[in-house]
């Protein structure tokens, strides 16, 4: 009787410390993985802090050899681009999230996702070149337009399909109390079911921004960028992406600098949004 | 319509009702053997039978007790309806007819018992008491029989039976005045003997009542109270 | 005379080739309590969701025959028209997570643009929580928002947005199978004082709650209206085998 129950102990302590092992080796991966980021943000943070002052943000770029000089149109540039594309995706994205989420079975809505899928999967390179050929050669020249266009395809797919998730999480009985009170449907989605899934919807699109907040490939062929400060959404227009691209592959170092400079900004405004982001979920969420 | 069909699973209720409907029955033949036993006891005047009988419906008692109280337990927990109310409402009919069927016995019983020595046999053979009491007895077994097998038909017969009783009834108290004048010392005994109608008389009536529920229960058709051509009618 | 507020004639319905209701023919009087019952897949939901013409919404979903809601044709009526004379309480209760319980009684009228002055929509909101029994416990709070009530009290909020459209016929699809039993002893409270102005229509698994809440019962079997008649003459003496196997428990 004794020896079976001291079996039964044996083998406990011996899950135990398989547990604890296991336990171990998954915290050791997470750090192990995380390590890598943390010194990412830190150099970059190390590197580009010495370069950002007032006139960083607030003056244009020198001519080479001359020191100082900023990134404003820069950083104009990249808010502008994005405001553009933002204006073309949500609300494209949000609509097309909306049908999805409503038709599951018919045969448009099959094609529509297999669209969207494959528009995930190609290289932002290419898109930069497809708008190329669609949108800057007619145009006759570069644009930040053309370039706003590029990044709303980007940024399509994932406000597309967050919109549809959480959509379709919400429950059929919240579409069924306001039909059964006689409200049309287009009323039913506009007010209460895309309102009641704003936390979720949003959440798409902060994190799509954040994404294309940095891409450079497309802008290459489309926006192209400017030494000057514009507006004109027409015209050619830098961006934060492209003047660390062009900065750093130049041979001079106080543009290195500045590259570092720009990176740091970049990195902050991508932390800016996500912490909004994380905001946005808990504050706006609505609970069943 | 019937309580159970041949293809049915049993439910937990549908148990309870069948056990049920045994101890009815259990009861319904202790009851019986009961009026036999009486019987016997007057044809022979036997007072040992008698004595037995008088013991017995002690247990008669706690029948119904027990009828009662698992009645009581089943409406509670199943809340039954349809046919399983009506047969549960039924049961707490016929259970209190056996119980005053059990105490008219007893008191045939006691009446044996307490016969005076000097009783004349004859009163027996001119009222004809033994044969309303094979009558009598007949209907309670008739009504036993329908309530086991759920024959409505059957049950209804019980009432055209009871016309014998109520002729056998009738001329009992003539029969029993001419026997008083011509034997005026034996009045004791001719008293004995009409109260003994008398009785019979009753357990016929429960014999009626009981199938009564029995065809209220099994086909929901309320017989009471109807008058006597009707229900061989209905 | 009792009048009948809605009339039945051979009306069927349909998901695609599949024959959900067959041919009911039923008549509904005023001011009663019907329990429509019968067991999974009977066809009972399906019934109640056509009389608002909610069973149109799903895909491949037609009818047949007609369904007349005092004298007119529900099926030639505007549905949006139709859900406001019909109001529907659901199994789940389902305020709207967005609106304040305020809000959330007057929805019908908010989202309909139907415009109201401040005066208006208090007397509306009070009287229809009180109608639903649940005015004393969110006079004070009425600010909130909706989800924050128990599972009892969002059903009766519920109950009283679909009363503040002022409806001539309230559905209840299995309202109370989801609360605990002291919230749903207060809805069936609810429901026998709402007889007196409304004629009311609930499906629902507990036949014991049919038996007690309802003055009129439906049975419906494979799609087929098997009997419909008086509560107490179908609990205690049902003219059909098939009402009375069901009612005694014996459908597997």
């Amino acid at each position: 009787m004794n020896d079976s129950k001291s079996e039964i102990e044996k083998q406990i302590a011996h899950r135990n410390r398989k547990n604890k092992r296991f336990k171990g080796v998954i915290i050791a991966a997470t750090i192990i993985s995380t390590l890598p980021l943390l010194f990412i943000l830190f150099y970059i943070f190390r590197q580009g802090i010495s370069a950002i002052n007032w006139q960083f943000l607030t003056h244009l770029p020198k001519p080479v050899g001359e020191a100082g000089g900023g990134v404003s149109n820069a950083l104009v540039g990249s808010i502008l681009i994005l405001l553009v594309s933002c204006i073309i995706a949500i609300p494209v994205g949000i609509v097309i999230g909306i049908y999805l989420s409503e038709e599951t079975k018919s045969r448009l809505a099959y094609y529509c996702r297999l669209a969207v899928d494959v528009l995930q999967g190609i290289p932002s390179i290419v898109i930069g070149i497809i708008i190329y050929e669609w949108i800057v050669r007619p145009m006759g020249g570069f644009s930040a337009f053309s370039g706003s266009v590029a990044l709303a395809l980007i940024m399509l797919p994932s406000i597309i399909k967050s919109t549809e998730e959480t959509l379709k999480l919400l429950p059929e009985s919240l579409k069924e109390a306001s039909l059964a009170l006689g409200v049309p449907y287009y009323k039913t989605m506009l007010k209460i079911i895309v309102p009641t899934g704003l936390s979720g919807i949003l959440t798409g699109v902060i994190l799509s921004i954040s994404r294309v907040i940095g891409e450079t490939a497309p802008l290459l062929f489309t926006a192209f960028g400017s030494p000057f400060m514009t507006t004109d959404i027409f015209k050619p227009m830098s961006s934060l992406s492209l003047i660390i691209f062009n900065y750093a592959t130049s041979p001079y170092e106080d543009w290195h600098q500045l590259a570092w400079g720009a990176s740091m900004l970049l990195i902050l405004m991508i932390l800016i949004l996500n912490i909004i982001s994380k905001i946005v979920q808990s504050k706006w969420k609505v609970q069943f | 319509m019937a309580l159970l069909k041949w293809n049915q699973k049993l439910t937990p209720l549908d148990n309870e009702i069948q056990q049920l409907k045994l101890e009815v029955i259990s009861m319904w033949e202790m009851v019986v053997s009961q009026l036999q036993k009486a019987q016997e006891a007057l044809k022979d005047m036997d007072r040992d039978l008698a004595r037995e009988v008088i013991l017995t419906e002690k247990r008669v008692n706690a029948f119904e007790l027990k009828i009662d109280r698992d009645c009581e337990d089943i409406l509670a927990l199943f809340a039954p309806v349809a046919i399983d109310l009506r047969f549960i409402l039924a049961v707490l009919k016929i259970n209190m007819n056996l119980e005053r069927t059990g105490d008219i016995a007893e008191g045939i019983g006691k009446f044996v018992v307490d016969i005076p020595a000097d009783f004349d046999v004859r009163l027996l053979e001119i009222t004809r008491v033994v044969e309303m009491y094979q009558q009598a007895n007949e209907m309670v077994v008739d009504v036993m029989n329908a309530f086991e097998e759920e024959d409505t038909v059957l049950a209804r017969k019980v009432f055209k039976k009871d016309d014998l009783l109520d002729e056998i009834n009738k001329n009992a108290a003539a029969v029993v005045a001419n026997f008083i004048k011509d034997n005026p010392s034996k009045i004791e005994s001719a008293l004995y003997i009409l109260s003994t109608i008398r009785k019979l008389e009753r357990v016929g009536d429960q014999a009626k009542n009981m199938a009564e529920e029995l065809i209220f229960y099994s086909e929901a058709k309320v017989l009471k109270h109807k008058p006597k051509n009707k229900k061989n009618e209905e | 005379m009792e009048s009948a507020i809605l009339k039945v004639r051979n009306f069927s319905a349909f998901f695609g080739k599949s024959h959900i209701l067959k041919n009911i023919n039923l008549d509904i009087d005023k001011n009663n309590v019907w329990a429509i019952m019968g067991p999974s897949g009977c066809g009972k939901t399906t019934f109640i969701r056509c009389i608002n013409r909610m069973h149109e919404l799903t895909p491949n979903a037609t009818t047949s025959g007609s369904m007349q809601l005092n004298g007119e044709e529900i099926y030639e009526m505007n549905p949006v028209m139709l859900r406001r004379k019909v109001g529907m309480v659901f199994q789940r209760p389902n305020p709207f997570p967005t609106m304040s319980i305020y809000d959330n009684v007057i929805a019908g009228y908010i989202l309909n643009g139907i415009k109201l002055n401040k005066q208006q929509k208090d007397e509306i909101v009070e009287t229809s929580l009180r109608r639903a029994a649940l005015w004393m416990e969110v006079r004070n709070t009425l600010h909130k928002k909706g989800t924050f009530l128990s599972g009892g009290q969002q059903q009766r909020l519920c109950i009283a947005r679909a009363l503040s459209m002022n409806p001539e016929m309230l559905l209840l699809d299995e309202a109370t199978s989801a609360l605990d039993p002291v919230s749903t002893a207060k809805i069936e409270e609810l429901i026998h004082e709402l007889k007196a102005q409304y004629t009311i229509l609930m499906v629902t698994h507990n036949m014991q709650q049919a038996a007690r809440v309802s003055n009129k019962t439906a049975f419906f079997y494979l799609g087929e209206l098997v009997e419909a008649d008086n509560t107490k003459t179908i609990f205690t003496n049902p003219k059909h085998e098939k009402t009375q196997d069901y009612i005694r428990g014996h459908f597997g």
